[in-house]
């Protein structure tokens, strides 16, 4: 699965990110845009994003993390992702508050299930899923 | 014994030796190179960079090939890289070889700092939370490519980690 980088407007020219479109607990009429994120252990997701699909944080392990340089409060469950036509489980950490535009996949969540060519030059991302 | 080389360089007289030209470089870090190079005290830098430190002389004033020669009579190793360099990846700038050519940009722009709904680069809805995005779908039967909130500018995903405003968020 290939992906051109998102386009976004700057304060001037505008810039670019790479990102990926994951169909969240089956909800295909809007997946979420994700940010891919190597530097990052874990999928994080605003915690809006589970009270909107009604994703039960019940007895989710809590914690509280750093992330873009602020602490915010997680709850962490196993969600079905689907990227494209694969499809795995993995635990996303909900957090609260989230000041961000996208939600963020990360080492343990994603890379761990796929494997990911990023050419920045060419602003495409290549996602090939290979679970271990 | 140290061999003293005398020549010209860009009409200038010079009595080089090779300890000078060791002492020239010793705290420089080297430059990109690009075709040749030559090897001095184990690191690789441009000869015009080498000349250029030693002589005080610009580098527009002299060849690749003056300063390959000098040095090599000084007693150190020239050599040519085997391929040329790749040409540098296109600007970020150069919206020519964006996804979309800046379109998208320039699509979303209207809707900074708003939740979008989006199909290929069109905008089907815009709206201040991702409830309102997914009753709006949901009410009108409507699949979206993707859903984000458009960062506004200064946004940390601009990269400006130091503008984030926790205190907006709930």
């Amino acid at each position: 699965m290939k992906f051109g980088f998102k386009e976004l407007p700057g304060r001037d020219e505008g810039y670019l990110r790479p990102r990926v479109p994951v169909v969240v607990e089956g909800y295909a009429r809007a997946p979420l845009a994700c940010l891919l994120d190597t530097g990052t252990l874990h999928n994080r997701f605003g915690r809006h994003v589970a009270e909107d699909l009604s994703i039960d944080l019940t007895g989710g392990e809590r914690g509280r993390i750093g992330v873009g340089g602020l602490i915010t409060e997680s709850i962490a469950v196993p969600v079905v992702l689907r990227l494209g036509d694969a499809v795995w489980q993995a635990p996303v950490w909900f957090c609260n508050p989230w000041p961000f535009e996208f939600q963020v996949l990360g080492q343990e969540g994603f890379f761990r299930f796929f494997r990911v060519e990023i050419r920045a030059a060419t602003y495409t991302v290549e996602c090939t899923f290979e679970p271990a | 014994m140290t061999t003293i080389v005398k020549g010209r360089i860009a009409g200038q007289p010079f009595a080089l030796d090779a300890d000078q030209v060791r002492q020239a470089v010793a705290g420089v870090l080297p430059e990109p190179l690009h075709e040749h190079y030559v090897v001095i005290d184990g690191r690789r830098f441009p000869p015009k960079q080498v000349i250029a430190a030693v002589t005080g002389l610009d580098r527009a004033d002299f060849t690749t090939h003056q300063a390959r020669r000098t040095l090599r009579r000084l007693g150190f190793l020239t050599g040519r890289r085997a391929t040329p360099p790749p040409p540098p990846p296109p600007s970020r700038t150069d919206k020519s070889t964006w996804p979309h050519q800046g379109r998208e940009a320039e699509a979303l722009r209207p809707y900074m700092g708003k939740w979008v709904a989006q199909k290929g680069i069109e905008v089907l809805f815009a709206a201040d939370t991702p409830g309102q995005i997914f009753d709006w779908l949901e009410r009108n039967d409507q699949y979206a490519d993707e859903m984000f909130k458009v960062p506004e500018p200064g946004s940390l995903a601009e990269g400006w980690t130091s503008k984030v405003d926790i205190t907006r968020w709930p």
